[in-house]
């Protein structure tokens, strides 16, 4: 159910959670689980969110988003997220809502590279 | 300045704000009756009175910069003429009131000054004042009363005029405010994925929203992955404006990219240190040139001089 709104992808060691449209808290929870389940299955790496299309990303948001960093990160993956936009980033600041602790790249392509980068694998371009 | 956004002042001519002026100058309807009892006579008078009055003018150089083209002195007169008449012709309403703002805005763009305005005035009276006491010789109270409310009139129409002097000059500090607001947030991309925000000025609130979006939007646009922040011009710092630095950073992390905070001065930071203000959590280097050769670092460029490019300066061994 909650791959409709967010189906996570595998690509090699990383898991892509792209969101496609607005999340109520409980689909966050559901991609919680389901991340932290898939991480396990997979014996993923690297976590990406992509949230490009969120035009808001309120404090539940971020901090199950933080959860789902922390928590991939004790069953041995690394979490970005990705496509934050000026506004977004901009009402997240005023909030207080900073995601401490957790890695932000642009978009998808940087994500990806970032996660390269840390985990030392080879550049895929 | 367009000359297309010299609007009207609106809050000169709605309807409560000419009954409180008029209240004020205790103008009323006794008023309109005298001035248009005389309206036969100011017919009678208005060629000879704008003649004294244009003589007037042209013998002082200030003024009579203003009427060199002889094509405009002949439209002003006769401009003069109609509001001369139209003194004494009642009906002080709404679209008397714009015509006068309109007056006013037209004189502000010409840059005739106050005073030659309020002189110019000042003439008029006293050319019509003798101009009644003329007429009215055998009945000076006439001659005084029609004065009295002519000069109601006359002091209306001027503070109508000045307050639109005022409202213009306003307008344009406003609008010079808000050109070097745009001016002096700048951010410019200095290699590829490094981005450089040269603060300089006081930051307020709006300003430190304006540039954060600014900042925000080229983050996008140019990709970038470090950002260096120069406050060498910002004169002080209080909590306000470190709680606005910290925000345009963090958001700026949470599009991925990396701040780098530079050119803090040393009283600034005794100053900082001393109101509690924790910048732990930025990346803050002593100057510019630490700051760029840090985010160099940090992008993966090295900087090294070639020594057959420019000839070292004289006296400046390589």
């Amino acid at each position: 159910m909650n791959r409709v709104r967010a189906p996570v992808l595998k690509l090699g060691e990383t898991l892509i959670a792209s969101v496609q449209e607005a999340l109520m808290d409980a689909d966050l929870v559901g991609l919680r689980d389901e991340l932290v389940a898939d991480v396990k299955r997979y014996r993923a790496t690297g976590v990406v969110i992509d949230v490009t299309v969120l035009d808001v990303l309120d404090s539940f948001a971020a901090r199950t988003i933080r959860n789902i960093a922390q928590m991939t990160r004790l069953i041995g993956a690394r979490t970005v997220i990705v496509g934050i936009q000026p506004d977004v980033a901009f009402a997240m600041v005023q909030l207080g809502l900073t995601l401490e602790g957790t890695e932000t790249a642009l978009d998808l392509e940087d994500g990806l590279a970032l996660l390269d980068i840390q985990l030392g694998r080879e550049r895929r371009v | 300045m367009t000359y297309e956004k010299t609007l009207l002042p609106e809050t000169l001519i709605s309807s409560d704000e000419i009954g409180q002026r008029k209240a004020f100058l205790e103008f009323a309807d006794e008023d309109v009756a005298r001035l248009e009892s005389v309206n036969e006579v100011a017919i009678r008078y208005a060629d000879a009175v704008i003649e004294d009055f244009y003589r007037h003018l042209l013998s002082f150089e200030e003024t009579r910069a203003f009427f060199s083209d002889p094509d405009v002195l002949v439209h002003v007169q006769r401009m003069q003429k109609a509001y001369f008449t139209r003194l004494t012709q009642g009906n002080y309403d709404a679209e008397y009131v714009a015509n006068r703002v309109r007056i006013g805005v037209v004189h502000e763009r010409i840059g005739l000054p106050v005073k030659s305005y309020f002189g110019m005035y000042c003439f008029y009276l006293r050319s019509v004042m003798q101009r009644l006491q003329e007429e009215y010789k055998d009945r000076p109270e006439r001659a005084f009363s029609v004065f009295a409310s002519l000069m109601k009139l006359t002091f209306f129409d001027m503070g109508l005029a000045t307050d639109t002097y005022i409202e213009a000059r306003e307008r344009t500090i406003q609008s010079q405010q808000e050109a070097i607001r745009e001016l002096s947030t700048p951010v410019l991309l200095l290699r590829p994925g490094l981005l450089l925000l040269p603060i300089i000025g006081l930051i307020d609130t709006l300003r430190a929203r304006q540039l954060t979006e600014q900042l925000l939007r080229a983050v996008r646009a140019n990709r970038a992955k470090v950002v260096v922040i120069d406050v060498t011009g910002v004169p002080s710092v209080d909590t306000k404006v470190a709680n606005h630095l910290v925000q345009a950073v963090e958001a700026a992390r949470l599009m991925g990219a990396l701040s780098i905070v530079t050119g803090i001065a040393p009283d600034i930071a005794q100053t900082m240190v001393r109101l509690g203000i924790d910048l732990m959590r930025i990346t803050t280097v002593g100057d510019l040139q630490s700051g760029i050769e840090e985010a160099e670092r940090l992008l993966g460029y090295t900087v090294r001089r070639t020594g057959d490019g420019a000839p070292p300066l004289a006296g400046v061994q390589p």
